[in-house]
């Protein structure tokens, strides 16, 4: 027999705005539809309601019961990403989930209780349920039962989580009154008129006789009374990508205070994010402006990552280098899942780098430094020294037995002077062009007046010239250089690779030998 | 009056001793019990930790030679050199070392001066080397930094060719580094063209005068064969300042033809005299 589990958040805009702002859980707070005064309430925190506060409440009405009330309205957004945390920790427990909406989701356990131990082990399933919905921040409730419904109401019950034995659906569901059912308007009125009050009584009526004067959704329900839901379980498509954001009270124009509530989404993404086994590739930022504007910008991370100071970060710099032009209103953060990077330790091997740890450095130094400025270096097929490329940092895996270190080779090695040094070199200029040989050098003086290597004096020996072309068969300027090159020993000390473009006869250094 | 342990001969002093400092620790705290180490103890526990983490060999005969074996796990070493000084090629070799083994390194380059395919040819592996090129000096500190805590075996930072972008830094920053190497175990190599790191550095050692190694002249052209020069220990918790080994390296195409001590200068130029002469006998902008 199918037994299914269902997830309940009660009061589900309050739970989904408290998940966002776990702070006003200290005051009495309620959520509300509307605007205006015509704004209603919703749902009321225990403070709220023991101050008098209940749902169908206009909001003035509530203010005048408790006059620190503090109202917020229903945000769309945390709903929908608390009804996706939950969907998550369903996910954890059974493949097959069904998303109901409102803070409601069923899953299929069938068989899952194998994996507990204990004299329940629905019972210690149950509670691994509640457990893994606390962890992701929801005061979830939980039933189990061999029908939806059955499962929906066990999960309404007190001392959760609640298992309802296969075949006992209307012994639990008899004493409950008819109300949990949510029958149709007329039927329970119809139901009030004949003194039915509890669902025991009304399975107790004959089918065949309830079915003729109620028709077929009195028929329905006195099925549900007695405990038939024949209803599947419809699983869910998984969602393509990760969502966290809210609607602000007030627009936020300066960066401190929006981060301060973008570091707590971030923070929800990343859990999520774990919880799932994934990470982050890809993190899109959607940004509601005041009064009608709307903005996204994505930041690419050179490694998956579930850190959320890191990907905070890396969003402080893009709204710092492009801020959004208008006080912000609202705004939702998507996370590109990816799976995180593994490692295969070894015990004699040399230490292998952490996957999470270097994934999280790497997206920290794409932040702290910019694109470009990190990853493994690669040469570049040519022979201009000053290319080079970058590719993503992923080392192989480290050997199985720590090898031993090569001897040294004792090479020479040169620094690159990026970009050249531009230099005026005095030439013997008895010699043609070609055969000129540098006998002193001193710097162009830099109009940037950036600091560069000052290279100057007289020449104590000079080796060349060895020419050097590449890229004469394109047509860009910039893929071509045709150079006489040079190695020179400076009076004052100093080994230098300077190069003469024959193009344009200037004269650079590029490299130091060091 | 006389002081009671006269009359008690050495060798009776050497047996109670024992007793006395059983006594002495007897009474001492709980806490502080535990963590008493005697010099024997202190001395046997570096041993151990010195066979359990070995230093990283760099390959570098003479830099293995004045430390130890190699580059200690856990510290700061710096290496201070000029232009021409012999100081990137022995990064790189370091580099080439720790990578060779199978171990990542990071190179924070500061001066932004690796070529890839010269790297290559040292026998640097690069899928395990990380290259970090920083715009200045913080930012490399905090990049090599955030390398350390990640849990690199090697982390080189170079800072270029003077000038150095950004200064000294702060010792303060300097002494952080240390910690956060010590903390994680990892081999800190600084290169710098003069002291930086104050207090922080476990060791330093300082290359002396290059001298080029020249092959030809006498009518045949001049060819590079490589340099020559000295690397000093100027501070090392076992070894005294003034020690100095030997280091010669070769230009990687050079062929094996003796080198000559270069000669004097040949040409002597009156610099505000010379640099008035005509264009045409000036190559290069003015």
């Amino acid at each position: 027999m199918t037994r299914i589990a269902c997830l309940h958040l009660p009061l589900f805009p309050l739970a989904a705005r408290l998940r966002s702002e776990p702070e006003l859980s200290r005051e009495a707070l309620a959520v509300v539809e509307g605007n205006g005064n015509a704004a209603r309430v919703v749902a009321g925190n225990r403070l709220a309601r023991g101050a008098g506060i209940k749902p169908g409440l206009s909001l003035p009405q509530a203010r005048a019961l408790c006059p620190k009330l503090v109202a917020r309205a229903r945000d769309e957004t945390c709903e929908r990403a608390a009804q996706e945390a939950l969907l998550e920790v369903a996910e954890r427990f059974s493949p097959r989930v069904e998303d109901a909406g409102e803070g409601i989701a069923y899953l299929d356990v069938d068989g899952s209780e194998h994996h507990f131990k204990g004299a329940s082990p629905e019972l210690e399933l149950g509670r691994a349920l509640l457990a893994a919905a606390e962890g992701a921040g929801l005061p979830a409730r939980a039933g189990i039962a061999s029908s939806k419904l059955a499962a929906r109401i066990a999960a309404g019950l007190p001392d959760s989580p609640v298992v309802v034995a296969a075949g006992q659906e209307a012994e639990i569901l008899a004493p409950l009154p008819l109300s949990r059912l949510a029958p149709e308007v007329e039927i329970a009125e119809t139901l009030e008129r004949w003194g039915v009050r509890s669902i025991g009584d009304f399975a107790k009526l004959p089918q065949a006789r309830v079915a003729s004067r109620l028709g077929r959704s009195g028929r329905d329900l006195h099925a549900t009374a007695r405990g038939l839901d024949p209803r599947p379980i419809i699983p869910r498509e998984p969602p393509p990508a990760f969502q966290e954001g809210m609607s602000l009270e007030w627009p936020l124009v300066s960066l401190e205070p929006f981060l301060f509530v973008g570091r707590a989404a971030l923070e929800r993404l990343c859990l999520r994010l774990e919880a799932c086994g994934l990470a982050c590739i890809r993190l899109e930022l959607a940004l509601r402006l005041e009064p009608d504007g709307h903005q996204t910008r994505a930041i690419d991370l050179p490694a998956p990552t579930r850190d959320a100071k890191t990907l905070l970060t890396l969003v402080r710099l893009d709204l710092e280098a492009r801020p959004p032009g208008a006080p912000v209103v609202g705004f939702t953060f998507a996370a590109q899942p990816d799976r995180p990077r593994e490692a295969q330790l070894s015990l004699y091997g040399p230490a292998a780098l952490s996957p999470d740890k270097l994934a999280t450095t790497l997206a920290r130094l794409f932040a702290l430094l910019g694109p470009g400025r990190c990853g493994s270096p690669r040469p570049v097929d040519g022979h201009l020294p000053e290319r080079f490329s970058l590719v993503d940092f992923t080392p192989p895996p480290p050997p199985e037995v720590r090898r031993a270190p090569r001897p040294g080779r004792g090479l020479l090695a040169v620094r690159v002077l990026r970009p050249p040094v531009a230099l005026e070199v005095l030439t013997n200029g008895t010699l043609p062009a070609e055969e000129t040989t540098p006998v002193a050098v001193r710097p162009v003086v830099a109009e940037s007046g950036a600091k560069r290597p000052k290279i100057e004096g007289a020449v104590k020996i000079a080796s060349g010239p060895w020419g050097l072309e590449d890229g004469w068969w394109t047509e860009e300027a910039t893929g071509r250089a045709d150079r006489d090159y040079w190695d020179v020993e400076l009076a004052a000390g100093g080994l230098y690779r300077l190069y003469r473009d024959r193009t344009t006869g200037d004269w650079f250094a590029d490299g130091i030998y060091d | 009056m006389a002081s009671p342990l006269r009359a008690v001969p050495a060798h009776a002093i050497e047996s109670l001793e024992p007793v006395v400092l059983q006594r002495v620790r007897a009474a001492l705290p709980e806490e502080i019990r535990a963590r008493l180490r005697s010099a024997r103890e202190l001395d046997r526990t570096r041993r151990d930790e010195a066979e359990e983490h070995p230093p990283l060999a760099t390959a570098v005969p003479a830099l293995d030679l004045l430390l130890d074996g190699g580059l200690p796990r856990g510290h700061l070493v710096e290496l201070v050199g000029g232009r021409t000084s012999g100081r990137f090629s022995t990064l790189l070799a370091a580099l080439a070392a720790t990578t060779g083994t199978g171990e990542t390194a990071a190179l924070v380059d500061l001066g932004d001066g690796l070529d890839p395919a010269a790297a290559a040819a040292l026998g640097v592996d690069l899928e395990r080397l990380l290259w970090v090129r920083p715009g200045g000096l913080k930012e490399a500190m905090a990049g090599a930094e955030m390398l350390i805590g990640a849990g690199f075996s090697l982390v080189v930072l170079d800072l270029g060719a003077p000038p150095v972008h950004g200064g000294r830094g702060a010792e303060a920053g300097w002494l952080r580094l240390a910690r956060a190497a010590r903390a994680h175990g990892a081999a800190l190599l600084i290169g710098s063209p003069y002291r930086v790191s104050g207090t922080a550095a476990s060791a330093v050692l300082k290359a002396g005068r290059p001298r080029a190694l020249w092959q030809g002249g006498g009518g045949a052209p001049w060819l590079l064969g490589g340099l020559s020069t000295r690397i000093e220990v100027e501070k090392h918790r076992h070894r005294l300042p003034g020690h100095s080994e030997g280091l010669d390296l070769v230009v990687a195409d050079a062929p094996p033809a003796p080198t000559v001590v270069p000669p004097a200068p040949r040409v002597v130029v009156e610099r505000e005299a010379t640099w008035q002469e005509p264009l045409r006998a000036v190559g290069g902008r003015r």
